[in-house]
């Protein structure tokens, strides 16, 4: 900038050839910088915030108070509760995502209707997912799971009266809700994987079984990781569908920031619960990274 | 119409390729392999749509014959609009102006999604692939971070600056979700384009804004739509920011039906709110389902 130009005549100075140099990078980058400077100020500022906070109390600038108040509350069940629908979730809408993939990668009479039934569950809000499935797996033994129960003739289940039971019921209703993000990740990875593979497995003598051992899942690798991670993160935030099904018992970590937020305590022990919530997210960060580092 | 750029890529080659795997060992076991296919289609099918059937059950049954009746009939005995009618027109329902604030809140995130996404994405899809990559990774990163979190010195920032519970600050909280699949879905459409077409403008006499956004955002419109409608779709349906950013007597619909559901227990209005605010996602899913086939996601995947 002081020296522009040293002379009449002179080339430009190094701070324009910089531009000049660099501008097929430099130009693309312009357009890259509102994303940055808006993800920056409204997702990972807060984040450090929220950590900042919990260190603190109306009258202390650091302070571990608040992570020992909710450990005293029992934040660890939080926590084991959180990972045990996270891990439920994880389970169930893999199984039910490399069912439905599976049968979309055929052909069939009646395929795009099937195509359409797989992904509905997209289009009902969270928040009408989470209010329906209380009407189908409610407490009281009454519902319209139990009405199917009773048309067979059997009797009625009480879904929530134990927390595995509890727990059980959100993985399902979230399941339900959430399968079809993942059947869209393995479809689309199912598209990568050459049918030629398939027929020279078939011609080898592989049935189904062994095809889907060991060409499908190899070649959805990468789309699984993805999904999982993905899913991952997400489970562990799950929030109002959980709270419609089942309140705050058995407690789950979202619930209680929500409860501590509502409480009047202030924001601080509901930051400390955050950043722990925080802190599983970052696990599944980590292993995007590592992923990303692999590559 | 233009070709369409979104898809292009993927519907030619992806759909080609969708073929069934091995049409001898299918035929081969025709009966035993096509049953238990049609067992399994029909199993899945039903758990899926029974909740959606649950939805219109409770929407249009009267609420003993639903959600006060300790065994509630699945065959309907009878229907009625009187749910609806009230919910829409009792004098007290929070049903219009919730409804409005949601509309506003959504189209602000489809808005703000694309006067930052397409931008973003075609940065991305010039930059060099390492730095691409990085930032991609990044964006990757803000989809994971958890909205609870995030919401809570947001609302003290937003208390501050006395934007609390406007529809533009719940709308750049949602963005947070918005943004990173509206710049994975448009970075696949920029890249899909031939490399060639933003230098023959230029070489044509455009300036290179001119050749970004008169030649080249045209060609990927139907990928601009569909993000556009996704973001859309993500806000009507985002709770969260919603429910801890707005103000308990002005807020979104999900959030009114969360109220509803669990603290203020107008059971009737949970029902008719649930119902109303599921059919137009319904349909915008239906619609947009060849974008929800996540070719443009393997892509992104890819790198």
């Amino acid at each position: 900038m002081s020296v522009a130009y040293r002379g009449g005549g002179t080339p430009p100075a190094p701070v324009a050839s910089f531009w000049q140099r660099h501008r097929e990078q430099l130009f693309p980058l312009l357009f890259v910088i509102p994303a940055i400077v808006y993800v920056g100020y409204f997702a990972f500022y807060p984040a450090v915030d929220a950590v900042v906070l919990s260190f603190q109390t109306p009258i202390q600038s650091f302070t571990l108070f608040n992570y020992e108040f909710n450990v005293n509350q029992g934040m660890y069940t939080w926590i084991s509760n959180t990972l045990w629908v996270t891990l439920g979730a994880l389970a169930l809408q893999f199984g039910l995502a490399l069912a439905i993939a599976s049968i979309l990668a055929r052909q069939f009479r009646g395929r795009t209707i099937f195509a359409t039934i797989a992904i509905l569950p997209i289009g009902i809000a969270t928040v009408v997912a989470g209010y329906t499935w209380s009407q189908i797996l409610p407490g009281t033994g009454g519902g319209y799971a139990n009405s199917v129960l009773a048309s067979f003739g059997w009797a009625p289940v009480y879904w929530l009266n134990t927390v595995p039971g509890a727990l059980a019921a959100v993985v399902v209703a979230d399941s339900w809700k959430n399968t079809a993000l993942v059947v869209i990740i393995l479809v689309a990875g199912y598209a990568t994987i050459p049918k030629s593979l398939y027929q020279a497995a078939a011609i080898d003598g592989a049935g189904p079984l062994r095809q889907f051992r060991y060409v499908t899942l190899p070649g959805l690798r990468s789309f699984i990781v993805i999904a999982l991670l993905i899913r991952g993160a997400q489970e562990v935030n799950i929030f109002q569908l959980a709270y419609e099904m089942i309140g705050s018992y058995p407690q789950l970590l979202t619930v209680q920031i929500y409860e501590l937020w509502g409480s009047g305590e202030g924001i601080y022990l509901a930051a400390s619960a955050a950043s722990v919530l925080l802190g599983i997210i970052a696990i599944f960060i980590v292993a995007v990274l590592a992923l990303g580092a692999r590559r | 119409m233009t070709p369409a750029a979104g898809a292009a890529p993927s519907g030619g080659p992806a759909a080609a390729r969708d073929r069934p795997p091995a049409p001898v060992a299918v035929r081969r076991r025709w009966t035993g392999s096509t049953i238990g296919l049609y067992a399994a289609i029909v199993a899945i099918s039903a758990f899926l749509l029974f909740p959606v059937y649950v939805i219109f059950l409770m929407a249009f049954l009267p609420d003993n014959d639903t959600i006060y009746s300790p065994r509630p009939p699945l065959i309907p005995p009878t229907f009625t609009l009187s749910n609806l009618t009230q919910a829409l027109t009792s004098a007290n329902s929070p049903f219009l102006p919730s409804m409005y604030f949601s509309l506003e809140i959504a189209f602000l995130v489809g808005a703000i999604a694309l006067l930052i996404g397409i931008p973003t994405a075609y940065g991305l899809s010039r930059l060099a692939p390492r730095l691409a990559y990085g930032l991609t990774t990044v964006m990757f990163i803000v989809n994971m971070l958890p909205s609870i979190t995030i919401a809570l010195p947001i609302s003290v920032q937003f208390i501050k600056a006395g934007l609390y519970g406007s529809a533009i600050s719940i709308a750049l909280a949602q963005e947070l979700l918005a943004l990173p699949v509206t710049v994975f879905l448009l970075v696949g459409a920029f890249h899909a384009l031939p490399p060639d077409l933003e230098n023959q403008a230029r070489v044509d006499g455009a300036s290179r804004p001119q050749a970004i956004f008169g030649n080249l955002v045209p060609l990927i419109r139907p990928a601009i739509v569909a993000s556009f409608l996704l973001a859309w779709m993500l806000s009507w349906d985002e709770s969260t920011f919603a429910l801890i950013l707005s103000n308990p007597v002005h807020s979104p619909l999900a959030v009114e039906i969360f109220y509803s559901v669990t603290s203020r227990g107008n059971a009737v209005y949970a029902v008719a709110f649930s119902f109303i605010a599921t059919v137009p996602v319904l349909i915008l899913v239906v619609f947009l389902q060849r974008y929800l086939k996540g070719e443009d996601l393997a892509v992104g995947v890819r790198g």
